[in-house]
């Protein structure tokens, strides 16, 4: 595995325009099952965004419309501030990354990434690129990836990782103002995943443009997104930075979804409410609750992570988790564990599952 | 502890072997026949000795030097790779246009087609007999090539099947690449059809080259017509010269089992794939 070291040429012409991008009251139904429901999203230029939601949430959905491969049922796309609504696939500045990568399989490399420029030269001989434009940009930006040395194979003779990277290197040859990315990473093995990670972050900083990324692994959306989305049911739940949604999540199913463990709830007299695994504080045998609110269970499950343990703990007919950091006594299956959360870290929820306070 | 097993359980491969042998035996018995008669001298034409004791070629020097065969044969290549390249660029059209543009009509116009496959062709024969009669085509390539071209149904649905099990998101990132719709299909579905395409043509190629009805009836005349009508013609002609024509009938055989045998493998993988057995 490489990792993107550019000559400075190549990052010079690697740099691309960004765009923002606006949904506005955007429907898509197949048939009579709705995919997205009126959904309005501001997508900032030059962000890396990231749509988290479960399957089935809306969120390929998205990309499909923003792509235009297909087409609204109402609703309009912008692109900075032009309604690119009605335009054909082809003709908006804007490249796909797919989870299969896609890779047209009798092609070799460069014909793969070639291919859109070869088009445009057949399409139109006099402004489209020539062929020494084509094999500079592909040599740019097998440059940046690391390919110079996979030029001549095909998909078939590339480890997954390649394959990745020449999807991407495709979708970034002709410096796209928007980069479509979906599930780029879900191909990939554990280990695989996290260096992609970092690759396709330091990628965002070397070529500027406007990133979309989809993904169902809200660990790495809280964990790439400089600007997060969080889908339910073909709406948008909620969108903003990912310490803002995890901070302050707008809805139970936000909360419930962002962070790992999932957040803690529980009926009290006064509504329903949430707390994270980590904002609780163990207490001692002997120490009193004081301040915040108190929880009590038995322990029934601990899972050790290495830098903490887990405990799955049962109280009366509900669960809650706790995350038990070193120098806190340390609990085993069948202990009663007490422990509080400060007032100012509990998240108030009203019988819609919607933020109250603050 | 391997479990002990009954004597006949054992014996049940080796029955069901020995009957598929009997079958093949069956089959091949009369080619083989064949074959060998086309060797023998005229009068050892009805004895039962598989190998006469005097093998000749004259037979084949009889037919190469009375009987048209190499335009016989000509004709019938014409016809049946006509036939074969027609039903393809029809096939390959339709499969893509079904399931790239009309989500909602694929079905019911699949239905159609499978339902074509069930009509007898000898209820079609006499409209396209006249149709192709007052176009003037008869004992034309053309009369005898696109009446056959409408037959394409299981051409269709085998392609529709391959171009179904092509994954969505090449043409869409084609799309996204800027091909047009024809582009989408030249550089991306094509290349990807390949080998159906192989199969499903050498197939409809077969076939074509065995029928025997429809040239009979648009293509007659002695030199206009095919192999397969050249052999009964040969027949009538020649009363009962039977070393003649089956040494004719080895020498029309050549070109098909030359392309089965180099084809059988892609023919067999195209119908495993697609599900159709």
């Amino acid at each position: 595995m490489s990792t993107i070291t550019p000559s400075t040429p190549a990052r010079a012409a690697a740099r691309t325009g960004s765009a923002e991008l606006r949904l506005e009251a955007l429907t898509k139904s197949y048939g009579g099952t709705i995919a997205l429901d009126a959904v309005d999203l501001h997508i900032p230029a030059g962000s890396l965004t990231v749509i988290v939601g479960p399957s089935g949430c809306g969120k390929s959905t998205i990309l499909r419309v923003l792509s235009g491969l297909e087409t609204a049922t109402s609703g309009d796309v912008y692109v900075d501030d032009v309604a690119v609504t009605g335009q054909a696939a082809g003709d908006r500045d804007v490249a796909m990354v797919f989870q299969d990568y896609a890779l047209y399989p009798h092609m070799t490399v460069e014909q793969n990434i070639s291919f859109r420029m070869r088009l445009r030269a057949r399409h139109d001989r006099r402004s489209g690129p020539s062929r020494a434009d084509i094999a500079r940009q592909v040599r740019d930006v097998t440059g940046l990836l690391g390919l110079d040395e996979l030029l001549r194979r095909k998909p078939a003779q590339l480890s997954g990782g390649q394959r990745q990277r020449v999807a991407l290197a495709r979708a970034i040859v002709h410096r796209p103002q928007v980069l479509l990315l979906d599930e780029p990473l879900s191909a990939l093995d554990a280990q695989l995943r996290a260096s992609a990670r970092t690759e396709l972050l330091r990628l965002h900083r070397e070529i500027e443009s406007t990133m979309v990324l989809v993904t169902h692994d809200q660990h790495e959306a809280l964990s790439m997104a400089t600007h997060l989305v969080v889908m339910d049911k073909g709406r948008v739940a909620q969108s903003g930075t990912a310490e803002e949604l995890f901070r302050r999540p707008g809805s139970e199913f936000v909360a419930a979804f962002v962070g790992s463990p999932a957040m803690n709830f529980a009926d009290t007299p006064s509504g329903r409410v949430g707390w994270r695994a980590t904002d609780a504080r163990i207490l001692g045998d002997a120490e009193r609750a004081g301040e915040g609110f108190a929880v009590e269970g038995v322990v029934d499950v601990v899972e050790f992570t290495g830098d903490c343990r887990h405990l799955l703990c049962r109280a009366g007919s509900s669960t809650f988790t706790i995350v038990q950091r070193d120098g806190e006594a340390g609990m085993r299956t069948g202990d009663i564990v007490r422990a509080v959360v400060p007032d100012s870290l509990l998240h108030h929820f009203d019988q819609n599952g919607n933020r109250t306070h603050d | 502890m391997s479990r002990v097993r009954h004597p006949l359980r054992r014996l049940a491969p080796v029955a069901w072997h020995s009957t598929l042998v009997v079958v093949v035996i069956a089959m091949v018995f009369p080619v083989v026949w064949a074959l060998l008669t086309s060797f023998k001298p005229a009068n050892d034409i009805y004895s039962i000795a598989p190998f006469s004791a005097e093998p000749t070629l004259d037979n084949y020097a009889r037919v190469l030097a009375d009987w048209p065969v190499v335009t016989l044969l000509g004709n019938t290549f014409v016809m049946a790779a006509g036939v074969a390249v027609g039903q393809i660029v029809i096939a390959v059209l339709g499969a893509y246009a079904l399931v790239h543009f009309s989500p909602r009509s694929r079905g019911p116009i699949l239905v159609l087609v499978t339902i074509s496959l069930a009509i007898p062709p000898q209820a079609l024969i006499i409209p396209q007999f006249l149709m192709t009669a007052r176009l003037g085509w008869l004992n034309t390539d053309a009369g005898l090539i696109v009446p056959q071209l409408g037959t394409c149904a299981l051409a269709v649905l085998l392609l529709v099947q391959h171009v179904e099990a092509l994954p969505r998101s090449l043409t869409s990132a084609a799309r996204l690449d800027g091909a047009t719709p024809f582009e989408v299909l030249w550089h991306i579905v094509l290349p990807g059809l390949r080998p159906a395409i192989a199969a499903v043509a050498i197939l409809v190629f077969i076939t074509t080259w065995n029928e025997y009805l429809w040239p009979l009836l648009v293509s007659p005349r002695a030199e206009d017509t095919t192999v397969q009508i050249g052999l009964t013609q040969f027949q009538t002609a020649e009363g009962n010269d039977y070393g003649g024509l089956l040494a004719a009938a080895t020498l029309t055989s050549i070109p098909i089992i030359v392309v089965y045998l180099f084809a059988s493998r892609r023919i067999t993988d195209a119908f495993l794939q697609s599900g159709i057995k």
